[in-house]
């Protein structure tokens, strides 16, 4: 690892947008050399062309905007609902027996495997989605919850014990912050699963969003190129939340921890 | 502070410190025991029938071999560590927890990593009702007092192993207990730094009046400081012999009484 370490953070960003531009190249020449067929694979300036023509610039506005208020508002409440369960269940001894075994049973089941109960259940408005949602951000954090409470270095509590800490203020001054670092894991883990799990939800049952869009562009025999822009769209969308997350975490811990 | 009747009728020439279990105790440990659970199931017995009186404003250390059971005493004087059986009372009262005037310095330092090394003091202060301010100001005073104010915005993780300790004696301090319990608080330290530190913690215990319960494995540093020396020996951890350290203070190496009682206790702690 000698030569990798060698390189600077300057030049791996370099080398990284070579790389990308490199692929974009590729990607550009095959399709124009005939290499792949355009109608199901078109190049990069055909897909935007397409985009350009096909989509105004309000159509992706509301359907990125409606992605993300589901994405955000059922990732928030199963972030929370998650810590509170997952710190409970950590920090309470008869809590943590009765939850854990429903918690490790339901844990399992992929989040969009409930898809058809929750459009029995809620229907397919924005209940259903923002249940599956809730149920991808949920796991990963509970678990990570658990875990970083059972991990608590116990030395930790007894050091805040002979400052009189005990009961509720031992629990939110000393043990959640000493828990922090693994959950901030299972919150970064569960909004990259509750964003696939939105894109899922919205290509199977939606009428609005960005999955719907593409899988409606398919649907209605549109453009490939708008499915191709839409793909990317995704990406990047996931992409920038999940940097802004990492960068919150690491402002959040990342000096003490060293994350 | 609470002074109990018998504590009057030590004689003051003897300035601070009982010389004895027949003197007045304010820590009283009586045939206690600490047997360890294993997950295995399988119990291991760490202390066995430990009886010892520590006198009101006495500085006493313990010393042994790694692993004789010198921190699970502490802790059980914390009221961290349960009592297997027998007893342990500060001031009369049956130790159930932490909190009756114990306070810690950890062997492991214990600092909380998500605060600087400022608030790590401060976090002593807790129960003081002081402003925050205040409580800021006191911090920096302590960390000064132990040659760290250059480093009061350090987490411990941006500290060295040394440094630590020396934040966690200043948390310690901040919260002015009655009774020091300090498992090996200068281990990690520079020999300079270590006699700095003893130095320091003599003026505090005289001017403050604490009762110190002090764990080392240098015999110079407890004989430098205390005013008994409890040895203990391994498996199970049991008291072996107590030695009293009859020397005025300071005490110097150079001392031939701090010669033959470094010997005397180097000859009971080798065989
Ligand atoms: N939680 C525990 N469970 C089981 N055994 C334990 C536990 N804590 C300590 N012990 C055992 O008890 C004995 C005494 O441990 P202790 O930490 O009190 O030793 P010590 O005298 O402080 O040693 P050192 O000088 O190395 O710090 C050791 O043999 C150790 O393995
Ligand atoms: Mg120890």
């Amino acid at each position: 690892m000698k030569p990798l370490s060698r390189l600077s953070a300057a030049s791996d960003l370099t080398l990284g947008l070579i790389g990308a531009f490199l692929a974009v190249a590729a990607w550009e020449i095959s399709a124009r050399t005939g290499l792949v067929d355009p109608a199901i694979f078109p190049s990069p300036s055909l897909a935007i062309r397409a985009a350009a023509e096909r989509l105004t610039a309000e159509t992706v506005a509301d359907n990125l905007f409606w992605s993300l208020l589901r994405v955000f508002s059922g990732f928030l409440l199963g972030a929370l609902a998650g810590a509170a369960v997952g710190i409970a269940a950590g920090w309470y001894r008869g809590f943590g027996a009765l939850a854990r075994p429903l918690i490790e049973l339901l844990r399992p089941i992929p989040p969009l495997a409930w898809i058809p109960l929750a459009i029995i259940w809620f229907g397919l408005g924005e209940p259903s989605k923002f249940f599956i949602i809730f149920l991808g951000a949920f796991f990963p954090v509970v678990t990570a919850a658990y875990q970083g409470m059972r991990s608590i270095d116990p030395m930790l509590l007894k050091a805040a014990q002979t400052f009189g800490l005990s009961g509720v203020p031992l629990l939110l001054r000393v043990a959640v912050p000493a828990a922090a670092p693994d959950l901030a894991t299972g919150v970064r883990i569960g909004w990259g699963l509750s964003f696939g799990v939105l894109v899922a939800a919205e290509l199977i049952a939606a009428d609005r969003g960005l999955g719907y869009m593409i899988i409606n562009e398919r649907n209605t025999g549109g453009s490939v190129g708008v499915i191709v822009v839409g793909i990317l769209l995704i990406g990047a969308l996931n992409l920038i939340t999940d940097a802004a997350i990492g960068a919150a975490i690491k402002r959040w811990i990342g000096r003490w921890h060293g994350a | 502070m609470s002074q109990s009747p018998v504590m009057e009728r030590r004689s003051p020439d003897t300035g601070v410190g009982g010389r004895g279990p027949a003197e007045a105790a304010f820590i009283r440990i009586d045939g206690a025991r600490k047997v360890f659970t294993q997950r295995s199931g399988g119990a291991v017995p760490v202390l066995d029938n430990v009886d010892l009186a520590i006198a009101e404003n006495e500085f006493v250390s313990f010393i042994g071999r790694s692993g004789c059971g010198k921190t699970t005493l502490l802790n059980m004087i914390a009221g961290l560590e349960d009592v297997s059986a027998g007893r342990i009372a500060i001031a009369g009262k049956v130790v159930t927890g932490p909190g009756q005037g114990q306070g810690v310095v950890f062997q492991q330092h214990a600092l909380f990593p998500w605060l600087t090394a400022v608030d790590n003091v401060a976090f002593g202060f807790r129960k003081s009702g002081l402003a925050k301010a205040e409580r800021c100001r006191r911090a920096l005073e302590l960390l000064s007092l132990v040659g760290l104010d250059a480093a009061a915005g350090r987490y411990p993780r941006e500290m060295s192993g040394g440094m630590q300790q020396r934040v966690s004696i200043a948390r310690a301090l901040a919260l002015d207990p009655q009774i020091l319990l300090m498992d090996e608080p200068f281990g990690a330290l520079d020999e300079l730094t270590r006699i700095e530190l003893q130095q320091e913690l003599l003026r505090i215990w005289e001017a403050r009046r604490k009762t110190i319960v002090f764990v080392t494995h240098s015999i110079s540093e407890a004989l430098t400081l205390s005013d008994r020396i409890v040895l203990l020996a391994s498996n199970p951890g049991r008291i072996k012999r107590i030695f009293p350290v009859d020397l005025p203070r300071p005490r110097l190496r150079t001392d031939p009484g701090f010669n033959a009682l470094y010997q005397a206790i180097w000859n009971e702690l080798s065989t």
